[in-house]
């Protein structure tokens, strides 16, 4: 079975909570090498000699999105996104509970890569354990001058603030999170401007998910090369998968990218026995479904948009034939309905009208007509709104109508024949 | 301004080739083919915000539709506003607009200028599959004491969110909830309440904002409209009155007008309007007999003026004239000529505290708008509303400095350093670049430090006048030039029973003067006294002679703002029967000494030509100083003036706080 132990490594074998224990085990060691050693220009070199892809859910390279920082003298952020609200992704506060220092020394890679002297990580506000963790573990870092002024000696300085969320799903996209950290209310800016240029406190910034930053550890320790070795052709390294569903043992899993998704569902225990497969839906839950002809297509950036879905965060749920997919769609939709911020049209308003739609029909009411618009309607919409979220309504939506549609139409009203 | 000149663009939108400046947004573009992209959220005062979607246009070579609010050009860009694409993207916008929308238009102020109804009709569907029932939210709500608020109709366009922010410096209102439950409301539940408020019934691009003074009034096919200035203060906005059947309904801003008010209203100028049709306007002559007011004609009014002047003279008594700060340009100049043919040299526009109203070289408001450094001098913010505007835009947009001299009404919630004389706001300006001075005109060392002080630094300089038309006054030579009394000299002698006639034209002394005692006295001692009048003010009730005037709005002429600009103001109601306009009193006058008077040509050409010269005179100059030194006051409030605003029960609730007349 293909799982590597990378980030996960040690987590459930030691209390890597413990700095000492974190640093017996080379904890550190890349940061206290990056400081003494390293140019910043190498950490980014590194990072984009990786091939590192964002693994909070857009996959966009990292290497690129640090190179989009501006030379203007201003100062940079690196905030680090630990908001992680997407159902079915939990890997994020797995590595804060369970591995705060490598997250940290992760974001202070990150931090010292881009040249930020002060950096952030916007921590879900439900996860108050994971926030006490990690603010013990900076506090710990301080002491031993890992962070904070003068680290190490070396006259550098990075800061590093732990804030708590207030808000919302909406608050884990990188600019709503931006404004949420500046005290705003929490909804996606309007780009351009684009991070990179304008970001926190208008100042260029980058947004990294947590799993991102931490990966820049044993980049640096292994060398950009070991990591770009694994994986497909434009999806390298590893990735934590979060599988859930109709599995025998969901949980986190750290796989080469490239494993199969038949694979994966294996590796998670496998379908309780008696059940068969239906679909799953592979990159949380603004991705589409995907069948039993895409078994067998590695678990990678290109070959899941291949199969009509995307790798996104990382979130794999697993449904088997005993799903009501009409229930299904409605849990779906009503989670993007409730968690709109309202801001634009299509998706303060469609998310919504699916969602009574569908409410419908799970208590039997649907019309004909409805099916219809269901599809005319969240076709339309993706591509039209401000942000991500609203491109997400649909997906998991359409995937399954269109797959399923026996069991849409069976909830269909019947028609009342004039006596 | 020396900039380097403007790099062009070229693009073609739906294959008309078009060519803007570098960084136009296609919204903007598009106009210049007159090929309309809609919008809801978009403003061009406001600025793209992304929300509404509606604007989709397909830019060639990119996948997705995009937003043409905040696309800008690029060279050789192929954009279509009107492809099926585009067609089918934006109507699934307006669909969904409408999927909660109440289309309670036959009830709705904004049914016949709304922009959902006419982009609904113009781009949308014209099907509905929306089976459910919509959502309610709440309607009618209270929102403060200008307007109601309409929750369902609401399209979260935020442009009244963003106006509060970005253009009145205000933030009280914000969008709470979120999603499809999302509502506008003040974020601290308090009452909608400031000086610009009115603003965003207009910008509201649906009927979810509404005015009170024009709920349920008009359907605006109704309405006559006439473009005009508005008259409340000495800022000179541009404005639309419209007219239901005789009545003023509402009066609106002007969205282009770039160069006075930038598009806006205060809401003075907005919602002072339900004084035109008060009952107790005057309507006819009235002449105190036996201290008793009797109603006279207009022959027998300007006959007993005429003979109480004749009169004066025999007796050798002085004759004098006080007021036209609110007069039009015209009225202003023959009320001195008229006098001074007369040989009263007695004249004087200030009754208040100000004491000077031109600064003696023009700026205009959009140069203020660029300086590095703002020095203000008196509650300009009250005294000149939308002026103010410019100053928050200045300074929260621009970068501008802003210093404060002395006292200067309520603190701004901005960046700015309080000073208390000209050395100290000297030390507080920005090293370089530009410095502004707005003034109240009413401490003349003041004004005078002021401009010794900055005079090295070449200054813009204005002066916010307390009433509307003062520089146009001074302009037409309302001052005691040839050796007469000012006005606290014709106020300290007429109360010692020198005067034989004293006339008031648009002051109301009484209420509002620093010397109001003296007036006071003055009109007692005086055997005969005018007053031109919409009310019985206090002044009124003073008087022999009582002159029912025509408002604002009922009458034709010219205003010079704080700028200097010249501006028409147009007659777009019809006066009630019996009052006759302040022209029109003076010609009536002048008939009855058979006085040759200039031809309307000639009172034009006249006006023009002082208009054009800014009288030459620096900030706090000694002749327009006063025998009887006043203290300047500076806390007043926009609703303090003439008194007009008394005549609307509403307007007491206008007020951000109470305001202490004559204090
Ligand atoms: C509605 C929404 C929610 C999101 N939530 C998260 C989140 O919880 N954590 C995260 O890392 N990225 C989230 N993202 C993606 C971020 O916008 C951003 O792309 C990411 O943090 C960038 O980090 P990466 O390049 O390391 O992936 C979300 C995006 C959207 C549209
Ligand atoms: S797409 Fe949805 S969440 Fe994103 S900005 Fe628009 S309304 Fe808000
Ligand atoms: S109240 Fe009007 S202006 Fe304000 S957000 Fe709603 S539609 Fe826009
Ligand atoms: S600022 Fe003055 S001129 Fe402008 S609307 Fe208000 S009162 Fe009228
Ligand atoms: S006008 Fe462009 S999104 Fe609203």
């Amino acid at each position: 079975m293909p799982v590597t132990k990378v980030l996960t490594a040690g987590i459930g074998e030691a209390d890597l909570r413990d700095i000492s224990v974190y640093r017996a085990r080379g904890g550190y060691k890349q940061w206290e090498r990056a400081v003494r050693d390293l140019k910043p220009a190498d950490v980014m070199e590194a990072c984009d000699k990786s091939g590192l892809r964002g693994r909070g859910g857009a996959g966009f390279p990292t290497g690129r999105k640090w190179s989009f920082l501006p030379n203007n003298g201003k100062p940079r952020y690196m905030v680090c996104n630990c908001d992680e609200a997407e159902p079915g992704t939990f890997k994020d506060h797995m590595l804060l509970e369970e591995t705060p220092h490598l997250v940290l020394e992760g974001i202070l890679l990150g931090a010292y890569g881009i040249g930020c002297t002060h950096a952030y990580i916007y921590i879900r506000g439900e996860f108050k354990r994971g926030y006490q963790i990690f603010q013990k573990a900076i506090d710990d870092a301080r002491a031993a001058g890992l962070l904070g002024k003068n680290i190490l000696g070396t006259g550098l300085d990075i800061e590093v603030t732990a804030h708590r969320g207030a808000g919302a799903y909406i608050c884990g996209e990188e600019t709503g999170l931006l404004n949420s950290l500046e005290g705003k209310r929490g909804e996606p800016r309007l780009k351009p401007p684009f991070p990179a240029i304008a970001g926190l406190y208008g100042m260029p910034t980058v947004v990294n998910n947590v799993e991102t930053l931490a990966y820049l550890v044993p980049i640096l320790e292994k060398g950009a090369d070991w990591f770009a070795s694994v994986g497909t052709e434009r999806s390298k390294g590893y990735k934590i998968v979060s599988v859930s569903g109709h599995v025998q043992k969901p949980g986190n899993y750290e796989v080469p990218i490239g494993t199969t998704v038949r694979e994966i569902i294996e590796i998670a225990g496998g379908l309780r026995p008696g059940r068969t497969f239906a679909a799953v839906q592979p990159g949380g839950q603004s991705s589409a479904c995907i069948f039993e002809e895409h078994l067998d297509y590695p678990y990678d950036y290109e070959s899941m948009a291949k199969a009509g879905s995307m790798l996104g965060s990382g979130a794999f749920t697993v449904f088997d034939d005993t799903t009501d997919w009409v229930k299904a769609a409605l849990n779906s939709v009503r989670f993007y309905a409730h968690e709109s911020c309202g801001q634009c049209t299509p998706c303060r308003e469609g998310g919504h009208w699916l969602e009574r739609v569908l409410h419908r029909f799970v208590e039997g009411r649907g019309l004909r007509s409805d099916l219809e618009m269901i599809r005319r309607v969240s076709g339309t919409i993706t591509g039209l709104n401000l942000c991500a979220l609203g491109d997400s309504i649909e997906p998991f939506l359409k995937s399954v109508v269109n797959r399923f549609p026996e069991q849409f139409e069976a909830r269909v009203m019947q028609e009342l024949t004039p006596a | 301004m020396a900039e380097a000149a403007t790099e062009m663009v070229k693009l073609t939108i739906d294959g008309v080739p078009v060519e803007v400046p570098k960084g136009t947004l296609l919204v903007e573009a598009a106009k210049k083919i007159k090929q309309e992209i809609p919008v809801y959220c978009y403003h061009t005062k406001l600025g793209p915000a992304g929300l509404c979607r509606v604007c989709l246009v397909e830019v060639e070579g990119m996948p997705k539709l995009q937003i043409g609010c905040n696309t800008p050009v690029a060279d050789g860009m192929v954009v279509h506003t009107r492809n099926e694409k585009v067609e089918s993207g934006r109507s699934m916008i307006l669909e969904l607009l409408l999927v909660n929308h109440p289309l309670d238009c036959p009830i709705c102020d904004k049914g016949g200028e709304c922009d959902l109804q006419d982009y609904a009709m113009a781009y949308g569907r014209g099907a509905s599959d929306v089976a459910d029932p919509k959502q309610s939210k709440p309607k009618g709500v209270d929102l403060g004491p200008t307007i109601v608020l309409d929750e369902e109709r609401c399209v979260v366009c935020q442009r009244c969110v963003r106006f509060d922010d970005i253009i009145a410096g205000e933030r009280q209102l914000v969008v709470k909830d979120r999603g499809h439950n999302d509502i506008i409301a003040t974020s601290t539940g308090d009452p909608y309440r400031h000086n610009f408020t009115g603003n965003v019934t207009e910008l509201c691009p649906v009927g979810a904002l509404t005015s009170k003074t024009y709920r349920f009034k008009s359907r605006p096919w109704d309405l006559n409209r006439t473009e005009t200035s508005c008259t409340q203060c000495a800022v000179g906005c541009r404005q639309f009155a419209d007219v239901r059947y005789g009545t003023l309904v509402r009066t609106m801003s002007v969205e282009n007008d770039d160069a006075i008010s930038d598009g806006w209203l205060c809401d003075r100028g907005r919602y002072n309007i339900g004084y035109l049709g008060a009952p107790e306007r005057l309507t006819q002559p009235l002449y105190k007999q036996n201290g008793q007011f009797v109603q006279i004609g207009w022959d027998d009014a300007f006959a007993l003026w005429a003979k109480a002047i004749n009169d004066a003279r025999a007796a050798g008594k002085a004759v004098g004239a006080l007021g036209g700060g609110r007069l039009f340009n015209e009225e202003a100049y023959l009320l001195g000529y008229v006098m001074r043919a007369l040989g009263v040299k007695n004249l004087d526009w200030r009754t208040g505290r100000q004491l000077q109203a031109s600064p003696g070289a023009n700026a205009s408001y959009e140069a203020l708008e660029n300086a590095s450094s703002i020095v203000i001098a008196g509650d300009i913010a009250e005294l000149a509303p939308v002026l103010w505007l410019r100053i928050i835009k200045a300074v929260t947009r621009k970068g501008a400095r802003l210093v404060r001299v002395g006292a200067c009404g309520a603190a701004p919630g901005f960046a700015h350093t309080d000073v208390t004389n000209a050395g100290e706001a000297a030390q507080a300006v920005a090293a370089e670049g530009g410095v502004a001075i707005v003034w109240d005109g009413a401490d003349l060392a003041l004004g005078a430090a002021l401009a010794a002080t900055f005079a090295s630094r070449s200054p813009l300089a204005y002066i916010a006048s307390e009433q509307s038309n003062a520089r146009g006054a001074e302009a037409m030579g309302l001052l005691p030039t040839d050796g007469g009394a000012d006005f606290t000299k014709i106020a300290a002698d007429a109360a010692n029973g020198a005067y034989g006639v004293l006339a008031l034209f648009g002051a109301n002394p009484l209420r509002n003067a620093p010397n109001a005692e003296t007036m006071r006295g003055a009109l007692q001692a005086t055997p005969f006294t005018v007053v031109s009048e919409l009310f019985m003010t206090e002044s009124a009730q003073a008087a022999t002679l009582v002159l029912p005037a025509k408002s604002a709005f009922e009458k034709s002429g010219t205003v010079i703002d704080i700028a200097g600009d010249l501006l028409p103001v147009n007659a777009s109601l019809q006066a009630p029967v019996g009052a006759l306009s302040d022209l029109e009193m003076l010609i009536g006058l002048a008939q009855q000494f058979d006085l040759a008077l200039p031809t309307s040509e000639e009172l034009d050409a006249a006006v023009i030509a002082r208009a054009a010269k800014p009288l030459a005179a620096a900030l706090g100059e000694a002749r327009y100083a006063t025998s009887e030194p006043l203290a300047p006051s500076s806390s007043r409030s926009i609703w303090d003036g003439g008194g007009t605003c008394a005549h609307d029960d509403r307007i007491a609730t206008l007020r951000r706080e109470p305001v202490k007349v004559g204090a």
